[in-house]
């Protein structure tokens, strides 16, 4: 009788859980957006962080903090813009692959296990995101391709530049 | 929409001023030290059938405090209060200072959450952090079954730059008190240090998946006995994206007497857990289930009287009604090798308190 009501309980389960699984699949199509901006964005450094291109791979663990230190043991400082803007939100959905409330949550996380001592330092536009990375040895961050600077070095990702064909970040 | 700018800015500028730096011209120097500080609290409410105890439970509040002292060199604190019948109890759950030599060498002393399997090393304290409203019984704080901290050293870092992402943990230190549920605080029992293993993979290509396998090996002192070798292997796959979310672990443990080999016994324990995020408009809402079961050998010769075999399954819903706070709703029906088979349901409200 004990098996019989836990066999019982645990198809309960699976079907309750099979049918959430099927209705969010319908919504979710209807509810399907595009967050990708029209403007390429460029990934911009410190002018002598000895790096000139990155695979999208490499970058997604730059910004995922795997990766904390550039080639010549450096460490990197990455400079996220502030909520509520294009370039913010394009990185979230492009690199980060995450909504606004996973993308806190990953950073609490990562601080809470310890494996960073801090989170991203936060800029609140492009002119600071320039000024930034010109003065942070270590430095990487993202602006759109039309407002980079010849202070700040772009990396290639993938091989290409933000004009080139085939870069992904477009 | 230029109202809403403003009002936004109004918003988070606070919120994200200790992260903020300026510029004057010059090099900006971050290695000036830097502090950080952070808490998670739950309160749950919990119905048991059977049972007069329903009510109120005030879950572990939770401080975390860490600090860069530096470029390579930081300093990271948790600290933990938990309701008891008639009091509080204090506890230092971690207290970790760490070298980062480089992504392939960090080298930490302290007292660790042990780096066996996935949980243990991924959640720590706060309810906020998991999907659900407590750990896999196996993992719970106060098990038996698995060494959950551990006073020493660690090595970790990943191997090489490849697109496996391979990365490892190495540990050396104090093994279990004689009170097997806590670590060594104060020094091994015994000459025989404990020491881990753990190697995962987290393919650069496959973003979102987690594989490890870990080995971990003590020798424990108890009472007025003999010693007992303690050897654990434990391996875990993990996709971690929400859409879906899903956890698989298995520990298997053997426990031996040195006076007596024949004198032996094993563990089996396992969880799986599955999560899904909604989309759309319902992308606050995430279903969970999770199925667990554990298995003491009667022989074991540490932990065959203590009645530990365990099956359980859960159903819940998570809901993050605020970017900071969640409330979870959760059937449970479980089965004790002491206390028979029961149902319950527990409504949890957990948060985080955090600057960023």
């Amino acid at each position: 009788m004990k098996r019989k009501n836990a066999n019982l309980t645990a198809r309960l389960i699976q079907v309750a859980f099979c049918a959430a699984l099927l209705f969010n699949g319908a919504q979710s199509i209807a509810d399907e957006v595009t967050a990708t901006n029209s403007q390429a964005l460029a990934i911009v450094v410190h002018k002598d962080t000895q790096v000139d291109n990155l695979s999208l791979e490499e970058l997604r663990s730059i910004f995922l903090a795997d990766q904390q230190f550039w080639p010549d043991r450096q460490r990197i400082i990455l400079l996220v813009r502030a909520p509520q803007s294009d370039e913010r939100d394009y990185v979230l959905n492009r690199i980060y692959q995450m909504s606004e409330a996973q993308f806190r949550q990953y950073w609490i996380a990562k601080m809470f296990r310890a494996e960073v001592p801090r989170g991203p330092k936060i800029v609140f536009s492009t002119d600071m995101t320039v000024d930034l990375v010109v003065a942070i040895p270590g430095s990487i961050s993202f602006i759109r391709a039309d407002q980079v600077s010849d202070d700040v070095k772009v990396v290639r990702i993938d091989g290409a530049l933000p004009s080139e064909s085939g870069y992904p970040l477009k | 929409m230029r109202l809403a700018l403003l009002l936004s800015l109004a918003i988070f500028a606070p919120v994200y001023a200790a992260d903020e730096v300026t510029s004057s011209g010059s090099p900006i120097d971050l290695s000036q030290p830097e502090f950080n500080i952070m808490g998670f609290g739950d309160i749950s409410y919990i119905t048991n059938d059977g049972s007069d105890n329903d009510g109120f439970v005030i879950g572990q509040a939770v401080a975390q405090l860490s600090a860069s002292l530096g470029h390579s060199f930081s300093a990271f604190g948790e600290f933990t209060a938990s309701a008891k019948d008639s009091e509080y109890s204090f506890e230092v759950e971690r207290m970790i200072v760490k070298y980062d030599f480089s992504d392939h060498y960090k080298l930490s002393a302290g007292r660790y959450h042990t780096p066996i399997g996935y949980w243990n090393s991924a959640f720590h304290h706060g309810a906020w952090l998991q999907t659900t409203t407590s750990r896999p019984e196996m993992l719970k704080f106060g098990s038996k079954i698995v060494p959950i901290h551990f006073v020493g050293v660690l090595l970790e870092g990943n191997v090489g730059a490849n697109d496996l992402g391979i990365e490892y943990k190495a540990g050396f230190g104090n093994g279990r008190h004689s009170n097997i549920a806590r670590a060594g605080d104060a020094g091994d029992l015994n000459g025989d240090k404990a020491w881990m293993l753990q190697v995962n993979s987290r393919p650069r290509n496959i973003y979102g998946l987690n594989m490890g396998l870990g080995v971990y090996s003590d020798e424990i002192t108890l009472p007025a006995s003999p010693n007992i070798e303690e050897r654990t292997v434990s391996a875990y796959i993990a996709w971690n994206k929400e859409t879906p979310e899903l956890l698989f672990e298995y520990l298997h443990s053997t426990h031996e007497s040195v006076a007596d080999s024949s004198n032996s016994g094993d563990v089996d324990a396992w969880y799986a857990q599955a999560a899904y995020r909604l989309s759309g408009k319902r992308s606050n809402w995430k279903p969970y289930i999770r199925a667990e079961r554990t298995r003491v050998d009667d022989t074991d010769p540490l932990l065959g009287a203590e009645n530990l075999d365990y099956d359980g399954g859960i159903l819940g819903v998570r809901w993050d009604f605020n970017p900071y706070a969640a409330l979870k709703a959760e059937y449970r029906n479980e089965e004790f090798d002491s206390g028979g088979r029961e149902n319950n349901f527990r409504l949890q409200v957990s948060f985080v308190l955090t600057k960023l």
